[in-house]
């Protein structure tokens, strides 16, 4: 039992840690525009299908295929938020929320247009898990951990040391000071938008890297994501990285103590907890 | 001039109501419903199904329609969820006001669907194996041309005995059939002094490591895939990774060509595949691949193109174009000896022409019990070798 406990425990961590990467990018858009951005899904399964793209079309290695499913990601992100999330802005973060689940929507069903409904599988041999005694761990795995650490690396030294990061932190600080100190709000929306955008999309090929690309590959995660994004406080950068691990941990171990079919209810029973003892989540001050 | 007009108007207007009816009521045709999943876990085979009812259809209309009136096809799409299929035949119910809708594929949704459909008095036929189905208190609006759960699962039961396995655990997400499946694989194992276990799984979930390592702490010898294809492949590739050497044992269509392209070889080779098995070689089999394009048509378009010349012939049999027409009459077409005909032009010509007919369709023999199901099939046991499909046997 111990074992099998410990197995779930690296399977979790393993897995929010690639929860992590769309879970910061939903976050970091909360943080900066005041929205929960439900299109997060279909950006994910964007950056999936851009990624096969570039691996299975053009042979890019990775690390190639992961920048350009960052790239096309965020193009598609800043398509949304200016054709149908920024003429509902002085409508509310509701409207804002309604508009991008839409266009949610209509990106999955234009994938599904383009591409079928087919499974796709990136040109990658799949290997046998290495094996440590009684715990196995799988080498895409590993991978993925190392890419979306690196990416979570960027994105931290992106926001502390370069000057656009430090607006996008200014203004989700306190936005009118920053807005006094004379940063630009559009260009900060922009550059966030398209960088959340860009990192679901990264998320979005991690996931498809372990399993396969379809339509529907980035909707699945979307409770996931938000149920990470609320634990660890909305709004707060460390604690999407916190929330998601949390949630991936709990996913996996609750397999070993429920039926697994109700592996849903872990993120619905993790929102209502939050919401109900400590709204402001873990690492949150400004959702409260 | 405008008496000419008046003249002319009131002349149209008299040759109008003077027009014989037929000519009248091929303005108002026989409306039929096609609700297949478009989109979702059954997507690939939603849209030929619905294809293939519109090349019969367009056939029949060629040649005179139904009853002197032309026959229109309206498709939805079921998105292989219930909650869109209910939408999507509520509006083929009200607003399209079809006599019958064809081709529900996922268990959930026609079981969703069906209480629409007998209340509306739409007929409703089915490609869904759950026995749950024709338990449902239909009063006969609802047949199936796919064998029940009961006779799957107890095949399934069989062939896995039949494969050397002792110790089976069964994988699967839920469904209207997991449970009566594992009820009817179990009895033939037991009898062979094995033993059958269960794990239900979340279908939407990225990863399944931790669910096969459940699995494979039992150290069975076979594991039986009950799942659709998009989360299977995520289950193979899990099995795969853990390093499982045993049997697997899977339901054709979660297998199918699709996964097999998506996945390396090595991850499917050697996979059994159990599925209910068209009529090869009938002239109603040899009719869909030249529809479909192919040779090797799947089993549920074979289906749906029973059900719509069923339909067809069962409205000219019983001169009733409504959805109780098709109720009292489809057993007249289906069964109880006659002129074979495996295509609703030649059976609509011999109904006109006085004749009993007896329909033996692309899918089987389609003779049916007063629940709705068929009374006999034949399946297709094949295997995985070197990614594609390879008959063992058809029994």
């Amino acid at each position: 039992m111990i074992e099998a406990l410990l197995q779930a425990l690296i399977n979790g961590v393993i897995a929010g840690t690639i929860l992590a990467v769309p879970a910061l990018g939903f976050t970091a858009i909360f943080a900066v525009l005041n929205y929960p951005n439900f299109a997060i899904g279909a950006l994910a399964t964007v950056g999936a299908y851009a990624g096969w793209v570039g691996n299975t079309a053009l042979g890019l290695p990775m690390v190639a295929a992961l920048a350009l499913a960052f790239a096309a990601t965020a193009v598609a992100g800043l398509v949304v938020q200016w054709a149908a999330v920024k003429p509902l802005e002085s409508a509310g973060a509701l409207m804002m929320a309604i508009a991008s689940l839409a266009a949610g929507l209509v990106l999955e069903n234009a994938l599904r247009f383009g591409f079928g409904n087919d499974l796709r599988g990136y040109d990658l041999p799949l290997l046998r898990d290495w094996r440590f005694g009684e715990f196995r761990v799988g080498p895409q795995q590993v991978q993925n951990f190392a890419l979306a650490l690196a990416a979570m690396g960027l994105l931290w030294a992106f926001l502390r040391y370069s000057r656009t990061g430090r607006a996008m932190r200014a203004v989700a600080d306190n936005r009118d000071l920053a807005l006094l100190r004379g940063v630009d709000p559009a260009r900060v929306a922009a550059v966030t938008v398209a960088v959340g955008a860009g990192l679901a999309g990264m998320g979005g090929m991690l996931v498809g890297l372990d399993t396969s690309v379809d339509p529907l590959v980035g909707t699945r995660l979307v409770l996931s994501i938000f149920a990470a994004a609320v634990l660890g406080g909305l709004g707060s950068i460390p604690g999407a990285v916190a929330g998601a691990i949390a949630i991936g941990v709990a996913e996996e171990v609750a397999v070993l103590a429920f039926n697994p079919a109700y592996r849903l209810v872990v993120g619905f029973v993790v929102i209502l907890a939050v919401l109900t003892l400590r709204p402001a989540g873990l690492f949150g001050a400004r959702a409260s | 001039m405008i008496i000419t007009t008046r003249r002319t108007a009131l002349f149209a207007g008299a040759s109008l109501l003077a027009a014989p009816g037929l000519v009248r009521a091929q303005g108002a045709p026989i409306r039929l419903g096609t609700l297949t999943p478009l989109t979702g876990a059954g997507g690939p085979y939603g849209p030929v199904m619905a294809n293939c009812v519109k090349s019969v259809v367009s056939d029949v209309n060629a040649a005179g329609g139904v009853l002197g009136r032309q026959v229109a096809v309206v498709s939805e799409d079921d998105q292989t969820n219930p909650e869109a299929g209910v939408r999507a035949a509520r509006k083929l119910i009200d607003v399209d006001r079809v006599a019958a809708i064809m081709g529900t594929w996922a268990s959930a949704v026609t079981t969703a669907v069906a209480p629409l459909c007998w209340e509306s008095k739409t007929f409703l036929a089915t490609v869904s194996g759950a026995d749950s189905i024709t338990a449902l208190p239909h009063s006969g609006w609802l047949i199936r041309t796919q064998p029940n759960t009961t006779l799957q699962g107890r095949k399934f039961g069989e062939y896995a005995v039949e494969l050397g396995a002792k110790k089976v655990f069964f994988m699967a997400p839920q469904t209207p059939f997991t449970q009566s499946q594992l009820a009817n694989m179990k009895p033939p194992i037991d009898r062979a002094g094995g033993s059958i276990e269960l794990l239900i799984y979340d279908a939407t979930k990225p990863s399944l490591r931790t669910e096969v390592d459940q699995v494979l702490r039992a150290r069975p010898d076979l594991i039986v895939l009950g799942g659709y294809t998009p989360d299977t492949t995520v289950l193979l590739r899990d099995i795969f990774r853990a390093g499982f050497r045993g049997k697997l044992l899977a339901y054709a269509y979660s297998v199918n060509q699709q996964m097999l392209s998506s996945l390396p070889n090595d991850v499917t080779e050697g996979i059994y595949t159990l599925a209910p098995s068209p009529a090869e070689g009938s002239g109603g089999f040899d009719r869909v691949k030249r529809i479909v394009g192919n040779d090797n048509p799947d089993p549920y378009t074979c289906q749906i193109y029973d059900q719509i010349n069923l339909i067809l012939m069962a409205m000219a049999v019983g001169n009733d174009a409504t959805g109780q027409g098709i109720r009292d009459n489809i057993r007249k077409v289906s069964q109880g000896g006659g002129d074979r005909v495996d295509n609703a032009v030649d059976g609509l010509r011999a109904i006109a022409a006085g004749k009993k007919v007896d329909y033996d369709g692309a899918s089987g023999p389609c003779d049916f019990t007063d629940a709705g199901d068929i009374t006999d099939c034949k399946f297709r046991y094949e295997q995985v070798r070197a990614g594609r499909q390879t008959l063992i046997r058809i029994a």
